[in-house]
């Protein structure tokens, strides 16, 4: 392999990392790639991209809540070529470094005064669901292209317990169109547990509502409840859902792999499994393995 | 550099278990030098394989290769055929047949289907074995789930007068896919708070994918009346076995992942059952006082 698909097999690597593992994944691979400098420079794309997609949640400074470092919290790269992320809660904008995965240099940011009301009442519906349903979740609501209809809403909850050798990752991402009267959605669950083995769940789930009219038409705060509540029950149903899936995955697919004991009921009896001609067959062969 | 080999083994058990395969490929592509390693210590999918002589179907992995042949265990054959491809000492091929008989019969009990193979090897002082293992669910129609499961069952056995010493160690790959996807309207109706003209309408789609794979060892003493003793004796150490490790998946895949996710969700309003809480803190001050 030459450096380049070395690279490459390095991104590939971080990308599959599994819920809070990012970092353990990295010194394995910068053991095995054993070129820290060639790899800084080439795994950063990689890093950056798990990051956005992962909806990375991070401490700003100045700021009372964690934000979420997503596509969707992207502002247009400077002409420096520095590249922030919004806050549209406290009205921030920050940087944000991949590999320490700090954030800096927060400052205000100016939002779109006609989107505001809207996407204010969208984000306080989206909070008060958040409390309701997940235990460690964090959430925004993003305007969309700056046009004053379209919203982007994203839930992350993590939980990481690496002492008893599990992770978990929750993410749903919301597409909220007033124009169409639509909400596209996707949930994700990764579930990773790894005490003397690694077995992983990983679990999407696509959504698209297509919203009553009169949804639309009502006040931004009663439309965003309407909207959140929607949500909410297909999140709810969906788990439900999963839930069943579980059950039919452990009752049929799994019994139908291997049976907990034969149709006897009973384990083998191995001396008659082996038969007497076998056994025959073995034994006047005697002293084959020397000390018999 | 068992440092390298740590880091790699790490690796494999963090990255998921549906990509192993790849992902020991890419491994092997940039430490060429550690590739024995790494295939000897992570555990990739048995292959199915059809014995040419017999029409009976075989499974491949590490310990039946040559070069790039494979090893019937019902024909003793090489497939591509190998010249001087190593095959068993005569009395071990001997013991290698009863016991691919024995797991064939076991086989039929547990799995009423799938495949089978034993293969053996001589040691220094005795020899060492794998039994393998493998059914395969596929789907009929889009939604039924399907899944995998491959046992894999590797002894070292020593023998000691009338004993025998064995080291077992077992690993199980389980994997289970389910899709689902519906559509359906109106969600709202008669529940009071609708309000509004027209329903919402619903569509989903989805899948499930639970993926890994579990391993244990264990060290017992058996008594050896006859050499075929070796193949009850690991017999009944292998079907304990199995009998742990499927309690242990059943009890990780569909037991402790599942609770992860409510650990990160709550079906249950959360809110209301803290609301509720405090409304009893406040009541049994109150009888209290």
């Amino acid at each position: 392999m030459n450096e380049t698909e070395r690279i490459q097999a390095a991104c590939s690597f971080l990308l599959q990392s599994p819920p809070g593992e990012i970092n353990d994944v990295l010194n394995d691979v910068r053991n095995i790639i054993s070129d820290d400098d060639t790899l800084h420079a080439g795994v950063l794309p990689a890093l950056k991209e798990y990051n956005l997609t992962q909806f990375m949640t991070v401490d700003v400074p100045g700021t009372e809540h964690q934000s979420i470092v997503s596509e969707a919290a992207r502002l247009e790269a400077t002409e420096d070529g520095k590249e922030r992320f919004v806050d549209p809660r406290s009205k921030t904008s920050f940087l944000f470094d991949h590999l320490t995965l700090e954030a800096t240099a927060s400052q205000p940011f100016e939002v779109d005064a006609d989107c505001e009301p809207f996407r204010a009442a969208l984000e306080k519906a989206t909070i008060s669901y958040l409390t309701a349903h997940f235990h460690d979740g964090v959430s925004f609501v993003f305007t969309k292209n700056g046009t004053a209809n379209q919203f982007i809403m994203q839930i992350v909850a993590n939980k990481y317990n690496p002492s008893n050798y599990w992770s978990g990752r929750w993410r749903s991402e919301y597409h909220i169109d007033l124009n169409e009267n639509t909400v596209q959605g996707k949930v994700l669950v990764n579930v990773h547990y790894y005490e003397q083995g690694n077995v992983q769940l990983s679990a999407t789930h696509d959504v698209s509502i297509t919203l009553p009219a009169a949804v639309v038409t009502a006040t931004p705060s009663a439309a965003a409840a309407k909207i959140l509540a929607q949500i909410g029950n297909e999140e709810g149903r969906y788990e439900t859902s999963l839930n069943d899936t579980y059950t039919e995955m452990g009752e049929k697919t799994f019994k139908s792999l291997r049976r907990a004991l034969p149709l006897t009921r009973q384990k083998l009896d191995w001396d008659r499994v082996m038969g007497y001609k076998l056994g025959a067959e073995l034994s006047s062969s005697k002293n084959m393995f020397g000390s018999l | 550099m068992a440092d390298l080999v740590d880091s790699m083994l790490d690796l494999m058990r963090r990255l998921p278990p549906t990509r192993t395969e790849e992902n020991v490929t890419a491994l092997i592509g940039i430490c060429p030098d550690y590739a024995d390693d790494l295939l000897g210590s992570v555990d990739q999918p048995l292959k199915l394989r059809t014995d040419r002589a017999t029409g009976k179907e075989y499974l491949a992995c590490d310990y039946n290769r040559d070069g790039d042949s494979y090893r019937s265990p019902w024909s003793n054959e090489y497939d591509p055929p190998l010249e001087d491809g190593t095959v068993p000492t005569p009395k071990l091929r001997k013991l290698e047949i009863a016991a691919n008989e024995a797991f064939d019969t076991y086989r039929e009990m547990y799995y009423e289907g799938g495949a089978s193979s034993v293969y053996l090897w001589d040691l220094d002082d005795g020899f060492a074995g794998v039994v393998l293992l493998k059914k395969t669910i596929t789907r009929t129609t889009p939604h039924e789930p399907s899944g995998s499961w491959d046992s894999i069952h590797v002894f070292e056995a020593a023998e000691r007068g009338r004993q025998a010493h064995y080291k077992l160690t077992s690993t199980v790959m389980l994997q289970l896919v389910t899709r689902n996807s519906s559509q359906d309207e109106d969600q709202e109706k008669g529940n009071g708070n609708g309000g509004g003209k027209g329903a919402a309408r619903w569509k989903h789609e989805g899948e499930v994918s639970l993926s890994g794979s579990m391993t244990r060892q264990t060290e017992q003493d058996w008594p050896l009346t006859d050499p075929s003793s070796h193949v009850t004796n690991t017999g009944r150490m292998i079907e304990e076995m199995e009998i742990k490790m499927r309690n242990l998946l059943q009890e990780v895949y569909f037991g402790k992942t599942r609770d992860i996710v409510y650990d990160l969700r709550s079906v249950d309003d959360l809110e209301k059952a803290r609301r509720q809480r405090e409304l009893q803190k406040e009541l049994v001050g109150f009888i209290k006082r």
